[in-house]
């Protein structure tokens, strides 16, 4: 009986886990498309990725079990957490050292596709 | 016919790689076009994980999507980086000839196995031959391996040389002079 | 404080990261799919990130250009002569049996087999490197502060 429960809250908390990293990559997705210059779409792309592919591993760590898949998984959470932020500083860094300056005046969307608000 | 679900992937990984060479070929820019290369190789492997096709897939990222951009732009930085634009109406002839390839390939489409058919030839014949030879005469659990090793040896030689001969024609166009050369830059 | 603090940082962590798992694709081709090409363009590519944060010089300091052609014509040599080795044993060209005595477990198709990826690898990861080289040293050199 406390296998079965134990099974059900891993498996409960596994999709809450995935499910919400798979929220945060839309997020960024959406984030990439909307947002208005270079610096806000790379941290919508960088720090929401980062963010929903960890939870994305760490879910699929919990359904695999204690196996070597979850070792595997665990290095690839660890080369995405090591790799993802460092490509967005050197994307951020290259940019702004080849003179891109951030856009810093109210943001409006472009004329036509005014549905959205600013937010 | 059973629907198989998971082919809902494919198809998306499929138009999103039709999408990318649209770009590849409308797009001016050197640079974005070595990217989205990438791009395309990582969604093609992809989709060969996505067909099982493990091996494929794995080569298929670490050469495309890894090597190859990183050598497309290396190449790239000896050039320009726009390329220049090209005079509308001269390619007739092109598109013709890719029309008339993909009618044909159309054409033959009814003709190819179902996916993962069991009578398919790549099941049945020599494949399946391989599969089972390969627990007696080689006895390693990755048939892959066995048959790039052992079975079709020979050919793995030549792919050998062929990647030989690419390194060796590099290195005489770019790096005639070996070592000498780099001191004079410096 | 130095140049790309964050990339050498996590550029060392990596590297070594980056090239055991070159290893491990190669000698678990056995099992898993992989295999000396592959692990080739993996271990390249640590090199190559190697040279991309560090320098190219440096990179060549590391795996100096002339090994890098031994390398290359070494690989392809040993493939070759483990398949005149068994035309000398009594076999057919790239016919691994008579490597080990005992048929009836495959010894000899398996010492052929880990022989020849190693030759493999070698080519393999040697040429990748050698056109990156080739490449890389003929490029404007970027400097510090166009990153």
């Amino acid at each position: 009986m406390a296998a079965l429960i134990l099974e059900i809250v891993i498996d409960v908390v596994s999709a809450a886990l995935m499910l919400t990293g798979a929220g945060f990559v839309l997020a960024g997705a959406i984030g990439m498309l909307r947002l208005p210059d270079f610096y806000t779409r790379l941290h919508a792309a960088g720090v929401t990725d980062t963010l929903g592919a960890e939870m994305i591993v760490i879910g699929l760590m919990l359904q695999t079990g204690w196996s070597l898949d979850t070792v595997k998984l665990a290095l690839l959470g660890l080369f995405v957490f090591l790799t993802s932020p460092t490509a967005t500083h050197a994307t951020a860094n290259a940019a702004y050292k080849a003179g891109l300056k951030p856009v810093l005046t109210r943001f409006r969307p472009r004329g036509g596709d005014g549905e959205g608000g600013a937010s | 016919m059973n629907f198989d679900y998971t082919q809902i992937f494919d198809y998306a990984l499929l138009l999103m790689m039709l999408a990318v060479g649209v770009a590849v070929i409308r797009l001016r820019n050197l640079f974005a076009v070595v990217m989205l290369t990438g791009v395309y190789s990582l969604l093609s492997a992809a989709w060969f994980v996505s067909l099982d096709a493990l091996d494929v897939g794995f080569t298929e990222a670490a050469v495309g999507a890894g090597i190859s951009t990183v050598l497309l732009l290396a190449a790239m930085l000896l050039t320009a980086r726009e390329c220049a634009p090209v005079k509308p109406g001269r390619h007739w002839a092109a598109l013709v000839v890719t029309v008339a390839a993909g009618l044909a390939l159309f054409y033959a489409l009814p003709d190819m196995p179902e996916y993962g058919a069991v009578e398919s030839p790549a099941n049945s014949g020599v494949g399946m031959d391989y599969m089972m030879r390969t627990a007696d005469d080689i006895q390693i659990p990755n048939v892959v391996t066995a048959v790039l090793g052992s079975y079709r040896g020979f050919d793995t030689m030549g792919e050998v040389f062929v990647v030989f001969a690419a390194g060796v024609g590099v290195a005489l166009l770019l790096t005639l002079t070996g070592g000498r050369r780099r001191e004079e830059d410096e | 404080m130095a140049p790309h603090l964050i990339l050498r940082v996590v550029a060392k962590l990596l590297i070594p990261l980056i090239l055991v798992f070159g290893f491990y694709v190669h000698f678990h081709a056995k099992y898993a799919p992989g295999g000396a090409f592959q692990a080739g363009v993996i271990l390249a590519a640590a090199v190559i990130l190697y040279a991309l944060i560090f320098g190219v010089d440096a990179a060549k300091k590391a795996v100096p250009p002339w090994a890098v052609r031994v390398a290359m014509a070494m690989g392809a040599f040993i493939f070759a002569a483990v398949g005149f080795v068994s035309i000398a044993m009594g076999a057919n060209f790239l016919d691994y049996t008579p490597f080990h005595p005992n048929e009836a477990l495959a010894r000899g198709q398996y010492i052929g087999i880990v022989v020849v990826e190693i030759g493999v690898l070698m080519t393999v990861t040697a040429v990748i490197i050698a056109i990156f080289y080739a490449f890389a040293g003929r490029s404007p050199e970027i400097t510090e502060e166009e990153w």
